[in-house]
């Protein structure tokens, strides 16, 4: 399916299910989700990760609905554990099928999004790994100094902030070197399709879902 | 001449976003921590509104340092994109979320108009964003299920953790960044 459409119907339906408690719904969202990820052949680590992150705040939901709240309603505790695996699962089908780069060209090629939100982005997200080591650069920094920053420490922020802007100074200068041009038109090296199935398939799927949200029960 | 968002804006706010989600993540054990203390008080979805702040300090900030309409909102939505790429912890959750906190985040400064920036705006936008969040979670996380008390206890302290982070912290940060002059300080002050 095209990565833009695959995240429309992701976030359509996750923000569906964040305002409506069905827990069959949920269940079967999660057991489709299931069998995508099989097909698409994610491995067992990464799936018990998906599973075992979320646990504690779903835990911590579920106790807090049925054993404290006045309603003690055991069937809506279940409801909102398993919203929560709903989202991390619905999200998985996306992030763990396809790359940044081939939702933000997506984006840009099929839903005209401008290149300047598209590259943009995309440059600041390669740079990922080196934002985690400046951070940790940071901290080891000021612990040479006897000063321990933390999370709390306005002047982390500051150190990172200070970093990212000359990395974006940077990033840009080097996209302009490439002749990257915001207002210009670009052409297309690597094309991502769009087809008539494409959006058959994302109107069914989102069409059949309907009545199982809406009117299925257990 | 109008200045608009421009590719340098983007990126900028974007790496702004993803550092506030490393020091989160990187301090993500306090959330966890805090809802092993509170799950068997039954206080476990309070980690959620006492962290809040924290997650929600990327808007303002890149608010404050592009002072332009839509950065506030693309901060905090942008971060929660590249997060949910990188560190796939809440899925989809983390899309919606950063989209309705970054809603909450610009409405602040919105209703200034873009025009002044100090204490009152980001006073402004903590409120909203605890608003608008508070009001997504009351259906989302199930605080409609919650006694009256529990209901006011929840919002109070979001608001709390939201004036904090995401005001007094944020203000702290935005005071190191106009000593240096990374920021100009032609624009309204209080």
């Amino acid at each position: 399916m095209n990565p833009s459409l695959k995240l429309f119907l992701v976030l359509i339906i996750s923000l569906e299910v964040s305002l409506k408690a069905n827990l069959l719904a949920n269940l079967i969202l999660i057991f489709i989700s299931l069998i995508y990820l099989f097909i698409h052949r994610v491995s067992l680590k990464e799936l018990l990760g998906l599973i075992f992150v979320p646990l504690i705040a779903a835990i911590a939901i579920f106790i807090a609905i049925y054993y404290y709240s006045p309603a003690h309603d055991l069937i809506y505790a279940w409801t909102l554990f398993s919203r929560l695996y709903t989202f991390v699962f619905l999200g998985a089908c996306l992030t763990k099928t396809t790359t940044a780069t081939q939702l933000s060209r997506s984006l840009e090629q099929n839903m005209h999004l401008p290149t300047k939100f598209a590259y943009g982005t995309l440059a600041a997200f390669n740079v990922l790994p080196k934002i985690g080591q400046e951070v940790k650069r940071i901290h080891a920094a000021g612990q040479m100094r006897a000063m321990n920053l933390s999370f709390y420490s306005p002047r982390l922020y500051f150190k990172a902030i200070l970093s990212a802007i000359s990395w974006a100074d940077g990033l840009n200068d080097a996209m302009q070197a490439h002749g990257f041009r915001e207002t210009q038109a670009r052409s297309i090296i690597d094309p991502i399709a769009l087809t008539k199935k494409d959006w058959l398939l994302f109107i069914l799927l989102l069409i059949s879902f309907q009545p199982i949200l809406f009117f299925l029960y257990i | 001449m109008k200045r608009t968002l421009h590719v340098k804006d983007i990126i900028l706010i974007t790496l702004i976003a993803i550092i506030f989600g490393f020091i989160y993540v990187a301090s993500d054990n306090i959330y966890n921590f805090l809802t092993l203390i509170l799950t068997p008080i039954g206080y476990g979805p309070l980690a959620n509104d006492i962290t809040m702040g924290i997650w929600c300090m990327a808007g303002p900030l890149a608010g404050f340092i592009v002072r332009l309409p839509a950065a506030a909102f693309l901060g905090e939505f942008l971060g929660s994109c590249v997060e949910t790429f990188a560190m796939a912890q809440w899925g989809a959750a983390n899309f919606l979320s950063g989209f309705i906190q970054g809603l909450g985040n610009e409405l602040g400064f919105t209703l200034t108009g873009y025009k002044h920036y100090g204490w009152f705006t980001l006073f402004l936008s903590a409120t909203t964003t605890t608003i608008v969040t508070y009001l997504y979670d009351f259906f989302k996380n199930g605080y409609n299920q919650f006694s009256i008390f529990n209901m006011i206890l929840y919002f109070v302290v979001r608001w709390i953790s939201m004036l904090l982070f995401s005001c007094v912290l944020v203000k702290l940060i935005v005071n190191l960044l106009e000593r240096s002059h990374v920021i100009n300080l032609q624009t309204t002050q209080d």
